[in-house]
């Protein structure tokens, strides 16, 4: 659009001036603008009495439902109306001049606000002609492929002869509490009873024959306390590989061994 | 490696518009001269192969943007944006501020007869318009003025791209004439247009909006 394209178009609010919604303007000017464009009045020469009539008309089906501080600005324009309406009633000098009318500031203000208008006018083919203009990234690349409608090829057959190959799902694992405690010093005397008889004895061999997690987790433990008086070694030959348990300092543990027994006794 | 090449790889690889002095920090051999120098070779180059794309300014950037007359096909794509449209009251706002730059907020509502702080917030928010100072009066009011973002955001090169205020259907210096008098008596109500756009701009690089123009009355 033409940057200098009429700002005043009547036809843009095909609307008769005495049938107005508030909705459309801007504000009591635009409305006062409206009143007098579309009626092709001289805007130097208003005729105030008339337009004060329309625009309180305009004003008075809707002022209630408006926000106040909207309402306010209508009513101050309305109250502005009249007041030049009473200003032109009272006897005037023989030959007027103009800055005595009393609508004069009024039509500077419309005026001013009509140029205005048009610079809005301006601004909105500017921008309209900016959106024309696109930067690089914003197609999109590589679009997602669109997921074009299945047609369901599939008889029952074929879906159960599917629905059989999924594997049961397993049953649940029932989840019980070891029924028997196990401690760190049972594993550490079983330990030592194994490593007396043997030349090494395999971790596995720990905890394996009763399989819960318990018993790994102790039997580790016990490993550690017994390597940790020297009591015995841990061998694995790499990562993963069987773990072996060899007797340590055979003194040492001779004399930790006697404190085990007494201690088994007490037990 | 020639300079408009460089240039060229830098505002391509941009998103958005970059100055000349930016573009500049490409190489230890390029000032912002140079880089308006090859961007103007570059202008006449893309215009002679009829590129799709041409560099405008935008404000005091230059930026690689498709011509207008391509948008229908980028339109075709959703992640395409469709043309952005300001409120009238945004627009009205905005065309006062850039003609009266810079102009406080009781100026402003005094031509639009309508409260403006709501309006004013959101074109700060969206960086549209700025603080640019304080006022003389009472309470030493804030004045606002558009910023680059407005340039860009209209496609404008500076505030020049626009209608000088006597270019205007409505010029308010024939009213200025016609209420002289009263103007006179009422100090402060500026209607002088020596605050508004400079009429004259220089040919080159056009802007967007520019370029429609001449491209509107070239048809």
């Amino acid at each position: 659009m033409s940057p200098s394209a009429p700002a005043r178009d009547a036809s843009t609010r095909s609307i008769e001036p005495f049938q107005v919604s508030l909705e459309r303007f801007e504000g009591p000017l635009d409305l006062l603008l409206h009143l007098i464009r579309s009626q092709d009045i001289d805007i130097f020469d208003i005729p105030i009495a008339r337009i004060t009539e329309q625009f309180v008309r305009a004003l008075e089906d809707e002022l209630e439902t408006m926000p106040i501080e909207r309402a306010g600005e209508f009513l101050e324009m309305a109250a502005t109306l009249v007041r030049i309406k009473a200003q032109l009633l009272l006897p005037r000098p023989e030959q007027p001049d103009w800055e005595e009318d009393p609508r004069a500031e009024l039509v500077r203000r419309l005026l001013e606000y009509e140029h205005f208008q048009d610079v809005v006018h301006v601004l909105e083919g500017a921008e309209a002609q900016r959106g024309r203009h696109f930067a690089k990234g914003y197609v999109e690349g590589r679009p997602v492929p669109a997921l074009a409608p299945v047609e369901l090829q599939l008889t029952l057959a074929d879906f159960l002869s599917v629905a059989a190959r999924i594997p049961e799902p397993a049953p649940p694992v029932a989840i019980r509490p070891p029924s028997q405690t196990v401690t760190v010093d049972e594993k550490v005397s079983l330990l030592r009873r194994l490593l007396a008889k043997t030349k090494r004895v395999s971790f596995d061999r720990l905890f394996r024959p009763w399989g819960t997690r318990a018993h790994a987790v102790a039997a580790l433990l016990a490993a550690l306390e017994l390597a940790r008086q020297q009591a015995l070694r841990i061998e694995q030959v790499k990562p993963f590989a069987s773990i072996w348990l060899l007797p340590g300092d055979r003194k040492r543990a001779q004399a930790t061994a006697a404190a085990a027994e007494t201690a088994e006794e007490i037990e | 490696m020639k300079v408009e090449q460089i240039v060229e790889a830098t505002l391509f690889a941009s998103q958005t518009p970059l100055t000349a002095d930016e573009v500049a920090r490409a190489d230890e051999n390029l000032d912002a001269e140079r880089v308006v120098e090859a961007i103007r070779t570059l202008r006449d180059a893309y215009e002679e192969s009829e590129r799709a794309f041409q560099i405008y300014q935008l404000g005091d950037g230059y930026q690689i943007l498709t011509r207008p007359e391509y948008a229908p096909y980028l339109e075709r794509f959703d992640s395409v944006p469709r043309a952005p449209h300001l409120s009238p009251a945004a627009l009205e706002t905005l065309a006062i501020i850039a003609y009266r730059n810079p102009i406080g907020r009781i100026e402003i509502e005094e031509v639009r007869g309508v409260s403006a702080s709501s309006v004013l917030r959101t074109l700060l928010d969206w960086e549209l318009v700025e603080v640019v100072g304080r006022g003389e009066g009472l309470g030493r009011p804030l004045l606002y003025g558009v910023t680059r973002m407005f340039l860009e955001h209209f496609g404008l090169k500076d505030l020049s791209d626009l209608p000088a205020p006597d270019e205007l259907p409505v010029v308010l210096g024939e009213l200025q004439q016609a209420m002289e008098a009263e103007l006179e008596s009422a100090e402060g109500l500026e209607l002088e247009s020596s605050d508004g756009p400079d009429p004259e701009s220089s040919e080159d690089p056009e802007t967007p909006a520019a370029q429609e123009e001449a491209e509107e009355e070239a048809t």
